[in-house]
């Protein structure tokens, strides 16, 4: 299958500096992938490059198997906010921005602003000008505008900033939604407990790279379970052909199952084997503990990184040193 | 292109710069007609309301349309960066160049329609001399303000038309000029500021009498040009016009938002 969105090595450097670097990834119909890192890692950099609006130094960037600036008419099928707050005129209504947006991409059916709107908890405000909107109210506006086209592709770079709770709520369920009728989504984010409920896969940022990807549909399939005896209860379950993997963590185990086998099975497995269990529940993935470790580490790694490179810039430049004195070239 | 076109002419109604050039070119012709000094400058006395556009433009060709054409022409793009609306724009499948295109066509509507509503301001401004037949010139003729005798309405018109036009033409290459600047630094006031830099130079280089027909300043007083020259003229600001647009446009198609 064609994927919706394909980056190959991309780079981006603003003079010599890089702010993304060799950028492999890819997002298939249907799938939600956040891209998180900390501020300045490069996050939207991306978003603007995959959505055609920046140019890439090296490497390539694929919208449905096309290249968005060798052929601009692949984002007819685009819905996308790339900025916070999302920008529009402001002294046209929300209605009035959202019929420009319509008439810019060759039209909509009929009543679908009034939809938008409506999905968006606006149709109440949709006639004052924006210019008086809140950031919340901006924002959802935003995706009202990147729904318009019931696009193929959706880019949303950090597309709940500012936003209340109820909202934040809604925007993305409405992302999950596009992504159930096969709306493939790239967002950025620093939701990160928002994301981890419905994201399939997450890029970890860091100074332009991505550092780790973490598939969170495997994640979502473990169950971790509290029981009399850990060891013993690993053992069992590793001989079991319906169990995909089965490991301690601290006091508990942590499994998962392949297709069809769920928590009966697993109760039944253990009670059969002797092992009590007493509690089982969803091993819900820890994406900011898992970001903040993988950042940190990543960081530790490039200061040590660095430390190595000054130290060989240090001897090389005693040594030649050496070297020139030797040949009485420095006094 | 045709929705483009139509959204770009609602921004241009609805710019600060454009609704402030309309007041000053409403008002100034006003201090033509009724200012006491008039005889003592130029050494006549104004007898035809016909006369005050005259004055009106030989007032204001050297810096004040200039000056508002390149603010206004600047702010069109500037609208844009400062509502951060552009990449917004640039995300629906329009091109770049289509869109650029889109306000370059509607900025060079901007002298036309400026000077239009200068001319009727100065008609106005002048009908308490009245608009019958007089003696003397419009200023905009060969015979200037003084002329050579009785002058008609229908010829004082075609003066005035057509030294409106021709004036308004040449004030295109600096609208688009403002446009290239502003896409150069993606700025309106940056981009209105560094027409007016160039315009000024372009004044200076007269000490060159080689390039002095080629520079873009001289052809601002091309509307009292003899009808021999314009030829010549209208090619240099076509020329001027076509450079500028397509820089604009190559420079547009490769930034990054």
């Amino acid at each position: 299958m064609t994927p919706a969105i394909e980056t190959v090595r991309l780079t981006k450097r603003y003079g010599r500096r890089p702010v993304v670097r060799d950028l492999t990834f890819s997002v298939q119909p249907g799938e939600v992938y956040a891209l998180v890192g900390p501020n300045g890692a490069g996050k939207t950099t991306v978003i603007r490059l995959v959505a055609g609006l920046a140019f890439p130094t090296s490497g390539t960037v694929r919208m449905l198997g096309e290249d968005p600036h060798e052929r601009p008419s692949v984002r007819r099928r685009l819905g996308a906010v790339v900025e916070a707050p999302a920008a529009f005129y402001p002294y046209l209504s929300g209605r009035r921005n959202l019929k420009l947006h319509a008439r810019l991409a060759g039209g909509v059916p009929h009543g679908r602003i009034a939809e938008v709107l409506d999905r968006m908890e606006l149709t109440a405000a949709a006639d004052r000008p924006v210019g008086i909107y809140s950031l919340g109210m901006r924002q959802r506006l935003g995706v009202a505008a990147a729904l318009l086209t019931r696009p193929a592709v959706m880019v949303l770079d950090e597309p709940a900033s500012g936003m209340d709770p109820l909202s934040l709520h809604l925007v993305h369920r409405v992302l999950q939604e596009a992504a159930e009728e096969g709306t493939a989504v790239l967002l950025s984010t620093h939701h990160l407990e928002e994301v981890v409920a419905y994201c399939h896969s997450v890029g970890l940022m860091e100074e332009g790279e991505l550092i780790d990807s973490v598939d969170l549909r495997d994640r979502r399939a473990r169950f971790r379970a509290r029981v009399s005896d850990v060891p013993a209860a690993v053992a069992l379950l590793r001989a079991q052909p319906w169990v995909r993997e089965a490991q301690r963590r601290g006091d508990h185990l942590v499994a998962s199952f392949e297709e069809g086998a769920g928590v009966e099975r697993l109760a039944a497995a253990l009670v059969g084997g002797g092992i009590d269990l007493y509690e089982v529940r969803p091993d819900v993935f820890d994406l900011r503990a898992h970001y903040r470790e993988r950042v940190t580490a990543e960081r530790a790694r490039r200061t040590a990184v660095e430390a190595l490179a000054i130290d060989a810039a240090a001897v090389h430049t005693g040594r030649a040193a050496r070297i020139g004195r030797g040949r009485g070239g420095v006094r | 292109m045709t929705a483009l076109l139509v959204m770009e002419l609602g921004k241009l109604a609805r710019l600060s710069s454009v609704r402030f050039g309309l007041v000053v070119l409403a008002l100034f012709p006003w201090l033509w007609a009724y200012a006491p000094g008039v005889f003592d400058v130029y050494g006549f006395f104004i007898v035809s309301g016909y006369q005050v556009p005259a004055l009106s433009l030989l007032s204001s060709m050297a810096f004040l349309l200039p000056l508002l054409v390149a603010i206004a022409a600047a702010e069109l793009l500037g609208i844009e960066i400062q509502h951060g609306t552009l990449p917004t724009v640039l995300l629906r499948p329009v091109t770049r160049s289509q869109w650029l295109l889109a306000k370059l066509l509607v900025v060079s509507v901007l002298p036309f329609l400026a000077l239009a509503w200068f001319l009727l301001a100065s008609l106005a401004a002048g009908a308490s001399f009245g608009f019958g037949p007089f003696v003397g010139g419009t200023g905009l003729g060969a015979a200037g303000l003084l002329g050579t005798g009785l002058m008609v309405p229908a010829q004082a018109w075609v003066e005035l038309l057509r030294a409106y036009a021709v004036a308004a033409y040449a004030l295109l290459p600096i609208a688009l000029l403002a446009v290239l600047f502003a896409v150069l630094f993606m700025n309106a006031a940056a981009g209105a500021l560094a027409t007016l830099a160039t315009l000024i130079v372009m004044e200076l280089l007269v000490v060159f009498p080689g390039v002095t027909p080629y520079l873009l300043t001289s052809q601002l007083s091309a509307y009292v040009a003899p009808a021999v020259d314009l030829g010549w003229v209208v090619a240099l600001i076509a020329f001027y016009c076509a450079a500028f647009a397509a820089v604009a446009v190559i420079v547009f198609e490769r930034k990054d938002f």
